[in-house]
């Protein structure tokens, strides 16, 4: 995997001002890719990369608001800064609503923007870093066996390995080896590690049990 | 017991019976006069006869001059009560003349009292008694007394008073009763007097018998009384009868207006009293029976038509006889809502052309009103609705189509100077970005263009036109608007005015709009003072100048020189287009138009128009 530069995607069906916003966000040092419709950008733009996108809320074909709710279902759900040249209150609520970034004013100034720009940046590269974390986590736990996955639900819970091995009718010495199995694959040193990582990963479903 | 005896008794009785009985019929009805002279008639008529009756019993001269200065007496009733009763009855004959023989009558019987106790004999020479009707009764002779002459007199006098009352009522018309009462008077009297001359003058030997005569002329005159009474008796019941029928007609009439919902009233000017009926009484909030006074009524009108109607009172009182007027006023309700009373009045005069009564039909048209204002006010905001959709998608549009080049040319110009700021600027993107932002530039400028053109009168139609004709054309179109409104529009334009050049429906154009915007200003002014007046002049060869002046609240000196400005308003509701298109299309015509505020308060428009050569046809 590559390490792409994060991209402002630009999406307006305006060419003249596509591109003298383009320029100004390029003289600006970020890297620009423009768009003149929404159904455009959805297929043309790369799969996995990092960015955002700056969108005029009224355009032909499909609008900013189809556009946002398109980019929140797929794989790369960059951020979205909306772009009117109209105070358009309902959709401007609606689209806060369902997560934009901003809501800018096409004349709005500089700063503003180019603010806006480096926030919706800034979240990607966080909501990113979140999302392949958590992949990475689903694809280590991914690796233990059904057997070593009820083990570790009952390590997590805070049981000794006498009660394990009551509770799944086998041997003390073969619950050590699965726990040994599992610390290595996952890479931990202890079980408070363990629990932590798998509160994170999401599979910590039942309450841990209190001490008597 | 004699005839003689039974017979003058039966009259005597027979007149008192008489006199008892009109006596307390003029007890009971004071004003019939000619009932208490009737009874005085007959009851000196029943002294007369016992008087007389004395007479014919006298066994001696003193008995005999006793009875007859008696006679005397009740012949004094007799003759004034029946002359009097003439007067009354026949409502005849001079009062001089009555008053006269009244009194010489009384007068001729004092004097003889007083000097020789007896009108008729100085003294009895021979008394003898006669038989009559199988009876002796006295009869006698003496020396005549020359005053009874006198008598003889007076009793002519009476019969040509009789006689000038009895012609005066048949000349009126009242024949038989003037034929009746003076004939029998006339007769009975004279064949008394004749009978009595015949004894004491011409000295004949027979009886007085006087009294019969007068019982004639008593029947004669309760016969025609009792005809009197009859008629007064069925006039009752006639009066009863159509009383009924009145009151039948009423009823009918009020189930009639009540189910026409008509409220009829009647303001009797003479008496000062107001009738009016049950569903008027109900409209204008009066129970049944309350006493209607005019000033009450008109505390139930609406405070701002009270003086309306109080006014049309008086004007329609200065009119003609059957003048009439309309009006139309609310009623305050005390629930405070609004009830509208449309009332056709009609005024009616006497003789003198006094006013005496109105009388009005009153309908209640609150729902025809409801109806009108609604329609007014809903074709009021369908027109400001379109005007403001039409106007509000056209800025909104603008906005747009500009904003759109603007935010292109403040983005290029942004990435310019940061592209400037690098040690070696890209000069050909710089390039790029100028032009740019010169073809945004023109875009922007193209929507301006178009937007003018919008406002632009297109092509003009021009022609010659009557600047008066033009005037009444815009005010019959407002006329709704100013009756709504309550102003005065004056239409002043000199017939002699030039024509001028233009195009027709335009120029009414500038002058509706100039109308509505002075009626606009007048919304605050007291109705009495909501006034616009549009005058024309030609003030000089090639110009004619029209003038729209209003009495409103005047435009404020600062905003003066900025309401012809597109988008420029005063009004809370108001799209600041109004004047900006009058403008233009005045100067596409070659004429001016300014405002200027009045220095009593308002505001006057004028605008120049171009006077048309003299046969051009254009």
């Amino acid at each position: 995997m590559s390490v792409t530069e994060p991209t402002v995607y630009i999406v307006d069906d305006d060419a003249p001002f596509l591109a003298a916003t383009s320029r100004l966000l390029r003289a600006s040092g970020f890297a620009v890719r423009t768009f003149e419709s929404a159904s455009d950008f959805l297929t043309q733009r790369a799969e996995d990369a990092p960015g955002c996108v700056l969108a005029d809320m009224r355009m032909p074909g499909m609008n900013g608001l189809e556009l946002q709710s398109a980019l929140a279902q797929s794989s790369n759900p960059l951020p979205i800064l909306f772009l009117t040249g109209h105070g358009d209150i309902p959709s401007s609520v609606r689209a806060m609503r369902d997560g934009a970034e901003d809501f800018l004013e096409k004349r709005a100034p500089k700063a503003d923007l180019l603010d806006a720009v480096n926030r919706a940046l800034a979240r990607d590269s966080r909501e990113r870093e979140a999302r392949n974390r958590q992949r990475d986590l689903r694809a280590r736990f991914g690796t233990l066996t059904a057997r070593e996955f009820e083990v570790l639900g009952h390590v997590v819970r805070g049981r000794l390995n006498k009660q394990i091995a009551g509770d799944l009718g086998i041997h003390e010495r073969t619950v050590k080896l699965h726990r040994t199995a599992i610390t290595t694959k996952l890479g931990v040193q202890s079980v408070a590690e363990l629990t932590r990582l798998t509160d994170e990963a999401g599979l910590l479903t039942e309450p841990k049990p209190t001490f008597p | 017991m004699s005839w003689v005896t039974v017979i003058w008794s039966m009259v005597a009785s027979a007149c008192l019976t008489l006199a008892v009985i009109y006596f307390l019929v003029w007890w009971s009805n004071r004003a019939g006069w000619a009932n208490l002279f009737f009874a005085v008639t007959a009851a000196s008529t029943a002294a007369f006869t016992f008087c007389e009756l004395r007479q014919m019993r006298a066994g001696t001269a003193d008995e005999l001059l006793a009875a007859m200065r008696w006679t005397h007496v009740a012949l004094l009733g007799v003759l004034v009560s029946t002359s009097w009763f003439v007067t009354f009855y026949l409502g005849a004959g001079r009062r001089w003349l009555l008053w006269t023989v009244s009194g010489l009558r009384a007068f001729y019987l004092l004097v003889a009292f007083l000097i020789w106790g007896n009108v008729n004999y100085l003294e009895i020479t021979s008394l003898r008694r006669v038989p009559f009707l199988g009876d002796s009764v006295t009869v006698f002779q003496g020396i005549q007394n020359p005053w009874m002459l006198f008598g003889y007199a007076t009793m002519l006098l009476i019969l040509v008073f009789v006689a000038d009352a009895s012609v005066t009522a048949w000349r009126r018309g009242e024949r038989r009763k003037a034929l009746t009462i003076g004939g029998s008077v006339e007769f009975f009297l004279l064949l008394g007097t004749v009978q009595a001359a015949l004894i004491h003058w011409a000295g004949l030997p027979i009886p007085v018998l006087i009294a019969p005569l007068y019982l004639g002329l008593v029947v004669v005159m309760a016969a025609e009384l009792s005809r009197e009474v009859l008629r007064a008796s069925r006039l009752v019941h006639e009066l009863q009868a159509s009383e009924a029928g009145l009151r039948e007609s009423e009823a009918r009439m009020s189930l009639a207006v009540d189910a026409a919902d008509v409220g009829i009233w009647i303001r009797d000017l003479a008496r000062n009293e107001i009738w009016a009926s049950h569903k008027w009484r109900e409209w204008f909030g009066f129970a049944p029976s309350e006493p209607l006074e005019f000033g009450a009524i008109l505390q139930q009108l609406h405070p701002d038509d009270r003086e309306g109607l109080r006014l049309a009172h008086v004007v329609a009182a200065a009119g003609a006889d059957g003048s009439k007027y309309q009006a139309e006023y609310r009623l305050t309700l005390p629930d405070g809502s609004t009830r509208w009373i449309a009332s056709q009045d009609r005024i009616e005069f006497d003789a003198t052309g006094q006013p005496v009564m109105i009388r009005g039909a009153a309908r209640d048209v609150t729902a025809r009103k409801q109806a009108e204002q609604e329609t007014q006010l809903l074709r009021q905001q369908i027109a400001h609705a379109g005007r403001v959709s039409m106007m509000g998608q056209l800025a909104s549009g603008l906005a747009h189509e500009i904003n759109q080049p603007l935010a292109s040319i403040l983005r290029n110009a942004e990435a310019a100077e940061l592209f400037l700021q690098h040690p070696s600027p890209d000069l050909d993107e710089i390039r790029a970005i100028l032009s740019d932002i010169r073809s945004d530039d023109e875009r922007a400028g193209h929507v301006i263009d178009r937007m003018r053109g919008l406002l632009k009168p297109q092509t003009l139609a021009t022609g010659r036109l009557d600047v008066g004709a033009l005037a009444g054309d815009v005010a019959a179109l407002v006329r709704i608007d100013v009756a709504t409104r309550q102003v005065k529009l004056q239409v002043d334009v000199p017939a002699e005015l030039p024509h001028v050049r233009g195009d027709r429906v335009q120029i009414q154009q500038v002058l509706l709009n100039l109308i509505l915007n002075g009626m606009d200003a007048l919304q605050e002014t007291r109705p009495a003072d909501r006034r616009v007046n549009v005058t024309a002049r030609c003030n000089d060869a090639q110009l004619v100048e029209l003038a729209v002046c209003d009495a409103g609240h005047g435009i404020p000196a600062d905003k003066l020189a900025r309401i012809f400005d597109p988008f420029f308003t005063t009004k809370p509701d108001g799209m600041g287009i109004g004047l900006a298109v009058s403008r233009t299309i005045v100067e596409a015509h070659g004429g001016r138009l300014w405002a200027e505020s009045k220095a009593g308060g308002g505001a006057v428009f004028r605008f120049t128009l171009p006077v048309a050569e003299e046969g051009a046809a254009v």
